[in-house]
């Protein structure tokens, strides 16, 4: 019935459109066009990572693994949008009070709206990361239609960080400490993730895992698609976009619950 | 003709439950399970059913902490209710001191939020967006922050875009205690317009003049009881006895 009322309330005929658009716009502006850098800091964060990583196995540890600099970009890309629609979100409904205490607005719309906001800077980083890719990258294949499933990937993404979103956010409510918990557990989840491992090394040391970690098969899949120029694995997308229309189910009904009483409890 | 209900209130009421222990932690949560913690409950709107029609200017009345604040609250679908159901037919808009508005934004963007919020299309706030500012007086100050404005400026935008931009049901807690007194004058002038022709307005105030000029059912609560809901005088009038 939730979900019913939900897919009725979406597909009515409203301004809701035009108003994720603009919560989406204004958010991003205050995120980057504040900062004396705007725009560059969007990018500037999987670069400054990519260095550091870069140094630490390639330098160092002597990776083998072939293009690792395009390798480590788009593995950042996919965490980074991770991390920010899901560490970051987790305090949304204390934040944007505003927005819900004084009228009777859909409280899924903040979520929608705040994620479009990371989407736009994701979109930057991945036209990044394929001029980088084509240009600079020696080892590179060429530019092909399979490159187009990252579209495909990218909706994972998103309902996947949906979810986990509306999970943390509403279980806020009840317990604040929540974040110190997810920030271990996103500490966790980045070595259990072959950001920068070698893929063979990731599953043979842990095998199978990538049907395990949702994040794991959507960064293989990205590599697959935009580096390999290969078709994505299928059986891990369907994997991943089962928990991830799990987690989503599971974050609109706590937000249901929780979420209702937000206003009060806040 | 047969009038269209605007809310339908049936059988809500509202307990907050506030605990002595704060267990909002999880680490709170786990060293606690067998101690939970001591609630003390209040029941802030004891069960009532009522409906509002479209259209129509409803006063609220009551001593502090009768109540009237949660009611509206509840009504206007901010607070769930424990009990019971409101069914709400339009977009609410609650005003006390203020609408929602984000102190780091500027007014320019305050006022497209709050009026996208209430269901307004972009191009219908660029055609009344002069007019908004122009009622705030706040034509100087329109691309700063609102952080940085005086808390009579905060009120009079919020009051402005509440006036202009206004859900089709509003719920207006004290609204004339907003701005200096030539803000107020100006406030009662509104009022006194055609402004609140077709809306439905349910009005909190403590100033008995203000409900008799302008509202022709008023509800009188006490102790979170919806004791009467009709005509004003009779609500005014009971009111007043029981405060003597």
């Amino acid at each position: 019935m939730i979900i019913g009322n939900i897919l009725k309330d979406w597909t009515s005929r409203s301004n809701k459109y035009e108003r994720l658009w603009l919560l989406a716009k204004i958010e991003f502006k205050l995120r980057y066009y504040e900062n004396k850098l705007g725009l560059f800091w969007a990018l500037l964060k999987p670069i400054m990572d990519m260095c550091i990583y870069y140094v630490a196995f390639k330098i160092i540890l002597k990776s083998d693994v072939p293009a690792f600099a395009s390798y480590l970009f788009i593995g950042l890309v996919v965490w980074n949008f991770f991390v920010e629609s899901t560490t970051g979100t987790i305090q949304l409904l204390h934040v944007k009070k505003y927005l819900y205490e004084y009228s009777n607005m859909n409280k899924l719309e903040i979520y929608i709206s705040t994620l479009f906001s990371n989407s736009i800077g994701f979109l930057f980083n991945i036209i990044m990361f394929f001029l980088f890719y084509h240009l600079f990258e020696p080892q590179s294949s060429p530019i092909s239609l399979y490159n187009c499933w990252i579209v495909v990937l990218f909706i994972n993404l998103f309902i996947l960080s949906l979810g986990i979103s509306l999970i943390l956010s509403n279980v806020y409510i009840i317990a604040k400490d929540i974040n110190q918990v997810w920030m271990v557990v996103t500490a966790f989840l980045f070595f259990l993730s072959p950001i920068f491992y070698k893929l063979t090394t990731f599953k043979k040391a842990l095998p199978s895992f990538e049907y395990g970690n949702p994040l794991a098969g959507i960064i293989i899949n990205a590599r697959k698609v935009m580096m390999e120029t290969t078709a994505p694995d299928f059986r891990l997308l369907a994997f991943d976009f089962g928990y991830s229309i799990l987690l989503l189910v599971t974050g609109l009904l706590l937000l249901n619950k929780l979420g209702a009483k937000a206003a009060e409890k806040l | 003709m047969e009038k269209k209900i605007a809310i339908r209130a049936r059988n809500i009421s509202k307990t907050f439950h506030i605990s002595e222990d704060s267990h909002n932690t999880v680490k709170h949560r786990l060293f606690n399970l067998f101690n939970p913690p001591r609630d003390k409950c209040v029941e802030a709107v004891k069960m009532m059913d009522f409906e509002i029609n479209q259209g129509e200017c409803v006063g609220l009345i009551g001593a502090n902490g009768s109540g009237k604040s949660t009611l509206i609250r509840l009504l206007a679908g901010v607070y769930p209710t424990d009990t019971g159901s409101v069914d709400i037919n339009g977009t609410t808009l609650l005003m006390n001191l203020g609408v929602g508005m984000s102190h780091e934004l500027t007014a320019r963007e305050n006022i497209y939020v709050s009026a996208s919020v209430l269901g307004m299309k972009i191009k219908d706030v660029d055609a009344i967006f002069d007019k908004i500012v122009g009622f705030a007086e706040l034509e100087e100050f329109i691309d700063t922050k609102i952080k940085y404005f005086s808390s009579g400026m905060v009120a009079r935008l919020g009051f402005s875009i509440a006036v202009n931009a206004g859900a089709s049901i509003m719920f207006l807690d004290e609204i004339f205690a907003v701005g200096d007194m030539k803000f107020q004058e100006k406030a009662i002038k509104v009022f006194e317009s055609s402004w609140i022709e077709g809306k439905t307005v349910i009005l909190v105030s403590h100033s008995i003049d203000v409900i008799k000029r302008y509202c022709s059912r008023t509800a009188y609560m006490k102790h979170g009881v919806l004791v009467y809901l009709g005509v004003t005088e009779k609500a005014v009038d009971m009111y007043l006895k029981d405060n003597q």
